[in-house]
Formats: C-alpha cells, sequence, structure tokens
C-alpha cells in the first residue's frame, strides 16, 4: 500500500506570550513547527504500513526551510518526503492548494490512500484534505477517530460527529483526515532523527506536478484577503472576585443574569 | 548507598538536545563535549527527560549514539512518568546494559506530544494517573535491585504534605532524595536531615544568575533584579550541608565549571 | 464557476442555505443561516433559497419559511439518510450549476466541513471556513467575509471578486435566526437524485448517536470546561450538574482529556475543538496557550481558581478566587435557589 501523508509547516505556539493590552497572543518572533494534527496523520499511516506493508511518503507544499517538517516524518516512520517549492504556488488559497497538493499526488503514482491532519491550527479552514479528494475524485472520510479495518480495496473508517460517530466502509484510493483521539504519536528517536538528516529531499516545482499554471498560486485561488485586523480586544477590566466563597458566588450570579444567562 | 553518593563529587545536570533543533550535529557536539567533560572530573551527569514537556532526545540513546562511555556510575538519568510502556523498558534495560544505576524518577511535565504511562501498565490500582510513586514502585518491582532510584523533595511545598509525600515514595523503593534548588538554607531540609539520618540527601544549586526563574518552583515572586551569586550559594550549600552532595543546575561550563574543583576543596 | 466579467456574474443570484439534517432533523444551525441569508439577499434585491438533502423531510419545510427562507430546493431521497459526502457534493454541485446561485452558506460543523470544500472545487469557487461576519460591499455587490485566523489573533476579510458563487460556512450561534413567522410562506422546487449521482464509494455501515455523552461544544451558548484541578472524573460530574442547569456542554482541557476523565470531543484547544460560545466559564484550568487559541474568541469569559495568576485567570473577564469544590456546589445551589 501507498500512502501519501500532506503535512503542513505552521508557526508554533508553544512559546507564544499574551499580550496584556489586548489579551490576545503575540505571534511575532515564534518558531516553525510541523502542524499538530499532521503528526497523528503520519503515525495512522506508519502503522497501516507496520500492519499490512507498504510505503509511506511525506509531502508538503511551502517555503525551503519546510524539508524540516518532512525530516520530523521519516525520523518517525515515514520512507522518503518530497516538498512542492515554486514561486508559482505562492499565494495560493485552499483551492490552489489542494490542487497542487492532488497533482502532486498524481505524480507520485500508484497512492491508494492519502492521510492529512483534520486541518492546520494556522488557517483552521479544513478544507484541503475535501479539496484534494475533490480533485482526484476520490472518495473521503473527515474527522476520522479510528481506523478499524485497511485492506487493499477498501477501509473501514470511524468519522467523529458532534452528536456522535458513524461507521463507513470507503473504497481505495482514498483522502481521509484524522483527530488526534486516532492515536498516539511514537516520540521520535535520535537513531530516526539521524538517519532523516542524511535523507535528501526532493523538491518538485510546478513544471515537476503538470500542473496548470492557471489553477495555481494566486492565479488559482478563487479568494482573495483584503484586508487583516486585529480583533477587538478585551477592553473591559476584569472583576476579579477574591472575597468569602457566598459573596463572590452572589456576584457571579448576577454577573451572569445581567446577561440573561441564567 | 549513602558512600556510593559521596563518591561522584558533583552531579552535573545536562540538557539533552532539544528535538525541535535545526542545529542538530552542533547540539550533539556540545553535549558530548560536556558529558565527556564532566566524566573526566569524576563527577555524574544528570540527563534531565523532557524537562518542562519539551520534547528532547533520550539521555540513554544520546550515550548509545554518540558512543559515550558512562564511567563508574556516574551517570544519573531522570525518568518520568511521559513514556510508553514500550519506551520505559528501552530506557531501563539501556541504563543497566550500560551499568548506569541512578534514576531520578520524577511525575514530569506533560505535553501534546507526549504519551502518559497509564495505571495498568504499571500495576497501579485505585488511582487515577500514574505519578512518580506508581512508577517507583514498578521499576522496584520489575528491576530489582539494577537501580538506586532516586526521588524529588520540594521543601516549598506544604510541610506535611511534601513528608507524606516522601515516606509514600520511600516506602515505594526510593533510595535517595534530590531537593529543589536551595538558597543557603531552608528550615524543611534542615528537618529532612534530621528526620531521615539513613536518607542519602542532593541540595540542588541553582547556578543561573537569574535567579527570578526560580520563582515557580519556590511558589513566589522573586523580582527580576534580585542580585544573586551562584558561586557564593553554592560555598555557602557546602558549608551548611557539608553531608550532602550538591546537584548543579544551568551550570556555566565556560566560566564557572574551572572554578568547581577549587571550591571543593 | 470563473465569472470575470460582469455580465457573467449577473447570470448568479439568490442566496443560498444548504440545510444541516441530522437524524431526519433540520438543525437550529440552518435557521441562523437564513437568518444572515436574509439579509444578504435584501442588500442585493434576490431571494434565499434552502437546498434540503434528507429524507422525509417535508414536514419540516414550512417551518423554512417562516424563518426566512422565499424558496425550498428540496432532494428527498432515502440514500440522504446517511451523511455520504460525496454522493451530496455531486447533487449539490449540479444544484448550482442549474440554478446558478450568488452566494452558498452552510454551516461549519462536521459534516458542512466535509462537503463543502469538495464543492466548491467541483463548480470551482472560493470558499471561506468558518466566517463570524457576512455583508455586502455596496459597491460591487461582493460578498464580504469576515473570518478569524491564528486562533483568534487576526480578522481577516475575504472576497472572491471572479468566481460565482461565493461560499462561506459559518458557525452553529454565530448569525441570529429571525422570529418565526408563520405568515410567510413559499416556493417549493423539487429535484431528484439523477442515475449515477449515488457513486457507491462509500457505504455507511453504523451511526451511533451519543446522547449521553453529547457534546456539541461548536453549538453550546454556555461551556462548563473543567481542567486538571478538577482533579478527577468526580469532579466532571459536578461540572456536568452544572452544565444541565444552565444548559450548558461541558468543555475540557488537554490535561483533563490526557488523565482519563473525560473523553477527547470534550476537548477545547488547539488539538481539540476551537470554541465561540456567550459564556466560558473556565473550572481549575490554568490556561496554556494552546488551550487559549481555543477560547479567546468567546464573548464572557469565567476562571475559577484557587491562584489568580494562572493565565486564564489573567484572561477571564470575571475571576473568582478560591476553591472550586466550594464554589461550583454553591454556584449550583444559588442558580437553582431562583
Amino acid at each position: 500500500m501507498r500512502i501519501v501523508v500532506c503535512v503542513k509547516q505552521v508557526p508554533g505556539t508553544h512559546d507564544a506570550k499574551i499580550d496584556p493590552e489586548t489579551k490576545r497572543i503575540i505571534r511575532e518572533g515564534i518558531k516553525v513547527v510541523i502542524n499538530p494534527f499532521d503528526t497523528y496523520a503520519i503515525e495512522a499511516a506508519v502503522q497501516i504500513k507496520e500492519k499490512i506493508g507498504g510505503e509511506v511518503i511525506v509531502l508538503s507544499m511551502g517555503p525551503s526551510r519546510a524539508v524540516t517538517v518532512l525530516r520530523e516524518g521519516i525520523t518517525v516512520g515515514a520512507d522518503r518526503g518530497i516538498l512542492l517549492s515554486d514561486r508559482a504556488f505562492g499565494g495560493s488559497d485552499t483551492w490552489a492548494t489542494s490542487y497542487a497538493l492532488s497533482r502532486a499526488i498524481e505524480t507520485i503514482g500508484d497512492v491508494d490512500l492519502v492521510i492529512c491532519g483534520k486541518q492546520a491550527i494556522d488557517g483552521d479552514t479544513a478544507q484541503v484534505g475535501p479539496g484534494i479528494a475533490a480533485h482526484l475524485s476520490w472518495p473521503q472520510a473527515t474527522y476520522v477517530m479510528d481506523i478499524a479495518d485497511i485492506n487493499s480495496g477498501s477501509l473501514t473508517a470511524q468519522r467523529m460527529h458532534e452528536d456522535g460517530w458513524d461507521l463507513c466502509l470507503v473504497k481505495l484510493p482514498a483522502v481521509i483526515t484524522v483527530v488526534k483521539d486516532i492515536n498516539q504519536p511514537r516520540v521520535p528517536t535520535l537513531k530516526g532523527r539521524l538517519a532523516a538528516e542524511k535523507q535528501e529531499i526532493p523538491i518538485w516545482k510546478a513544471a515537476d506536478i503538470e500542473a496548470d499554471p492557471e489553477l495555481l498560486g494566486l492565479n488559482g485561488s478563487p479568494t482573495r484577503v483584503v484586508k487583516t485586523n486585529p480583533p477587538q480586544g478585551r477592553t473591559k477590566k476584569s472583576v476579579v472576585l477574591d472575597g468569602p466563597v457566598e459573596q463572590s458566588v452572589r456576584r457571579l450570579v448576577q454577573e451572569l443574569r445581567q446577561r440573561s444567562l441564567v | 548507598m549513602k558512600q556510593h553518593l559521596l563518591t561522584s563529587a558533583y552531579h552535573v545536570e545536562i540538557l539533552p538536545p532539544k528535538q525541535e533543533t535545526e542545529k542538530l550535529y552542533e547540539d550533539l557536539d556540545r553535549f558530548s563535549s560536556k558529558f565527556e567533560r564532566v566524566m573526566e572530573s569524576g563527577y555524574c551527569a544528570c540527563i534531565t527527560d523532557n524537562a518542562m514537556g519539551n520534547l528532547a532526545f533520550q539521555g540513554t540513546e544520546l550515550i548509545e549514539e554518540l558512543e559515550l562511555d558512562p564511567g563508574r556510575n556516574q551517570v544519573m538519568i531522570h525518568l518520568n512518568t511521559f513514556h510508553t510502556k514500550a519506551d520505559l523498558h528501552r530506557i531501563l534495560d539501556s541504563c543497566k546494559a550500560a551499568g548506569i544505576r541512578q534514576l531520578l524518577v520524577i511525575t514530569g511535565d506533560g505535553s501534546d506530544r507526549l504519551p502518559r504511562l497509564t495505571p495498568a501498565e504499571v500495576g497501579a490500582e485505585g488511582v487515577e494517573a500514574v505519578t512518580s510513586v506508581e512508577l517507583l514502585r514498578y521499576i522496584a518491582k520489575t528491576y530489582p535491585g539494577d537501580f538506586d532510584l532516586g526521588v524529588a523533595f520540594n521543601p516549598y511545598e506544604p510541610e506535611d504534605h511534601e513528608f507524606a509525600k516522601l515516606d509514600r515514595k520511600i516506602a515505594a523503593g526510593a533510595t535517595f532524595a534530590i531537593t529543589q534548588p536551595i538558597i543557603e538554607r531552608h528550615p524543611v531540609v534542615d528537618k529532612l536531615l534530621e528526620r531521615y539520618p539513613d536518607l542519602p540527601v542532593v541540595v540542588e544549586a541553582w547556578m543561573s544568575k537569574k535567579i527570578s526563574l526560580l520563582s515557580e518552583a519556590v511558589g513566589y515572586e522573586i523580582p527580576e533584579d534580585t542580585p544573586y551569586d551562584p558561586i557564593e550559594n553554592l560555598k555557602t550549600l557546602h558549608r551548611n550541608y557539608p553531608q550532602c552532595e550538591i546537584y548543579l543546575s544551568i551550570l556555566g561550563f565556560k566560566t564557572q565549571y574551572p572554578l568547581l574543583e577549587e571550591i571543593r576543596n | 464557476m470563473l465569472t470575470n466579467n460582469a455580465e457573467a456574474r449577473e447570470e448568479y443570484r439568490d442566496v443560498w442555505v444548504v440545510a444541516e439534517v441530522l437524524a431526519g432533523e433540520i438543525q437550529k444551525v440552518t435557521y441562523e443561516l437564513l437568518g444572515a441569508a436574509r439579509g444578504l439577499a435584501e442588500a442585493r434585491g434576490s431571494e434565499v433559497w434552502c437546498v434540503v438533502l434528507g429524507n422525509r423531510i417535508s414536514s419540516q419545510i414550512d417551518a423554512l419559511f417562516h424563518g426566512g427562507a422565499d424558496v425550498a430546493l428540496v432532494v428527498d431521497d432515502p440514500s440522504f439518510m446517511n451523511f455520504v459526502d460525496e454522493d451530496q457534493a455531486t447533487v449539490l454541485t449540479r444544484l448550482i450549476r442549474t440554478h446558478k446561485p450568488e452566494v452558498v452558506l452552510c454551516g461549519a460543523t462536521t459534516r458542512g466541513r466535509a462537503l463543502i470544500p469538495r464543492v466548491a472545487v467541483d463548480a470551482n469557487c472560493g470558499l471561506t471556513a468558518d466566517c463570524t461576519g457576512l455583508s455586502i460591499d455596496p459597491e460591487n455587490g461582493d460578498l464580504l467575509q469576515t473570518r478569524p485566523a491564528f486562533g483568534g489573533n487576526i480578522l481577516a476579510t475575504i472576497r472572491c471578486s471572479n468566481h460565482r458563487p461565493q461560499m462561506a460556512t459559518v458557525r452553529p450561534r454565530v448569525m441570529n435566526e429571525l422570529p418565526v413567522d408563520t405568515s410567510r410562506t413559499g416556493r417549493v422546487i423539487t429535484e431528484t437524485l439523477e442515475a449515477g449521482e449515488a457513486g457507491g464509494l462509500k457505504q455507511i455501515l453504523k451511526v451511533f448517536q451519543d446522547s449521553e455523552n453529547s457534546v456539541n461544544l461548536a453549538d453550546a451558548r454556555f461551556i462548563i470546561a473543567g481542567g486538571r484541578g478538577l482533579k478527577g472524573a468526580d469532579g466532571f460530574k459536578m461540572l456536568k450538574d452544572l452544565a444541565e442547569r444552565v444548559h450548558g456542554a461541558v468543555g475540557a482541557s488537554r490535561a483533563a482529556v490526557d488523565s482519563g476523565w473525560v473523553p477527547y470531543y470534550h476537548q477545547v484547544g488547539q488539538t481539540g475543538q476551537t470554541v465561540q460560545a456567550t459564556v466560558y466559564f473556565a473550572c481549575g484550568i490554568s490556561g496554556q496557550i494552546q488551550h487559549l487559541v481555543g477560547m479567546q474568541s468567546c464573548d464572557f469569559i469565567i476562571a475559577v481558581d484557587r491562584n489568580p495568576d494562572t493565565p486564564l485567570m489573567q484572561l477571564a473577564d470575571v475571576a473568582v478566587v478560591g476553591d472550586l469544590f466550594e464554589i461550583i456546589p454553591q454556584l449550583i445551589k444559588e442558580i437553582s435557589r431562583t
């Protein structure tokens, strides 16, 4: 089985701080990391490989420094990585991103399964996984919390919904997106990392994936960000209730009542 | 037990390279040279375990991959509860194979990326989560006699509570204790030495000038500009606790390390 | 579709809402979207259509008119009993090609977010996820879509000038329903599933509705969330009790989920769900950054903790300092008293 895992490099949050004025998280000068949901996608792929055999390829689109997320994937069990990096991909929205990734998947060839994290933590759209499936005309299963069964022709996935879950049988090739509940990603080892450091990671350009230039990057993106604003800060001063319990609770109920919440 | 701890003069904490490093080889070189220097001095190298929940490489795999010589019982491995059972055994087996006896068993800090041992995996009943106590008991039972098991002692916590916890840890197999960073002297540490005369106690010396970083550990705010001379404090700790080993955290290898031999004598 | 001239764009009119149907019931988010669609359609001088892909839903159609729809476009088919995203996307794309709506809105639910990106690709149009604001540009009639990004740190305004329809998903509770107007009526257009549209790529083997653990954080107005400070599963029983009394949902921090006190689908934060409730009531959650990005866009934040200096206590509009095992029972008592 040949499995492609799509991964994204995103700004990390673990060393972010809160702006005392706006009470928003300060994002400047923080590191880039692998999108946390993608680590579950990689683990899911590696577990399938360990169970029924095959190959796991990690695929990313981004600047050249994004090879580090591919190396992270190889460290924990992916066999190889491919980076899509070209100016022509710049400014892609989810439509153009999923088109470019789908072209790369076609170029790799003989892919049985594509696994993505449920969404990336920077854009939060959850649109790229289903977008890839649509471009390839493959079926999909989103918010997958368990892969109950997989064989060369189909997989059975448990999909999480707001009100429960369902179990679906999907014909392969297919695209799935996974949530954190699906597994516990293995912790990378130094041995794995040293092996990953030595691997050459090919960089594919637009021409390598035979993509229609009209559908790439800004050209291929229907949406345009026209402006960005900081959201309204929490300007109201906090109320601190640190008196006796009964007094605090009475005041709290008052606050809730004022907003007709109880 | 007390004797062997006393043979490795200083316990020097060394942080293993973080997994997110973009300069892996440089970090590995730096780790090796620190480690080797500690071995040459006859001190004990203490290697942390994903401290603060930040993913780092394991002490045992560093020693294996970098082919480092752990000396004669000169390594202490920190071991927390955030591992899979398979990884826990891998670490313990590696320690045993390399002749590493000293483990500092702590509950530790988790993160989204770290698994956690479950009570069932370590045969613990009636608890919701595995803490250092359950982990100690499990290691003591599964690897009888293979390790000297150290535990953390925090004099800044409510005293009765901390002593009760220490008793549970000793009952679970702990054979020595390491304190939180001590500034000059702490009455609860004095009590610890008095009440547990047979328990080897290692006192931690904070070797960074930025003492404000200790605010969280001690539980009250230390202003950022508080003057602090770590070398003077180390000397004072030697004077106040002559019977104790000293654990050096955030030691400066360039400027502070060369002074150690002198301070000790 | 690519519509890079005004003439091509003029062929597209009306504002569509794709109904969210769960277990045969049209969900509340649909009526909220109808409320938003009404304003947009009025600004464009066009109609509000509600597209319903479901099974035996005819009895609910009038409610759509009462909630603001002018037209109900209904495909009633047994195959829509379960959620087969591929087939629904195929039908929806065909309906879009036939009827040419200018705007398509859909709930940002797990089902909506699976379905609509497929339609956007197949219909070659732009899609903006999780919009919190929708308006019409008075100059050229484009839909202006506002959405938070980077965990609520930036509000981006997005438009799709050259493609129609303009598509957006909106989370439950973000838009307001219109007051029910039982005098409103509308037209029903019935379509059928065409041959080949049920592609047979997916088969639903089992559906499990978890009523006891039903959390639906996305849909909750009031979220009571617990963390490490609750000390165990028993602490969460207390929160559930409070949640029931205020018709809220129970959320949790990663630490609480990882300790096994509550299942994962309660988790709020970076690797759980991002929520936008009216009130977020955090009990014993210190507020690591990863948690804050998931809830900082809630309107009103209350935190209870012994330690007044935790990030969440600092962020909160009301910070209650003290023992939550005293405060919560007292709060339950106080609320039930009145």
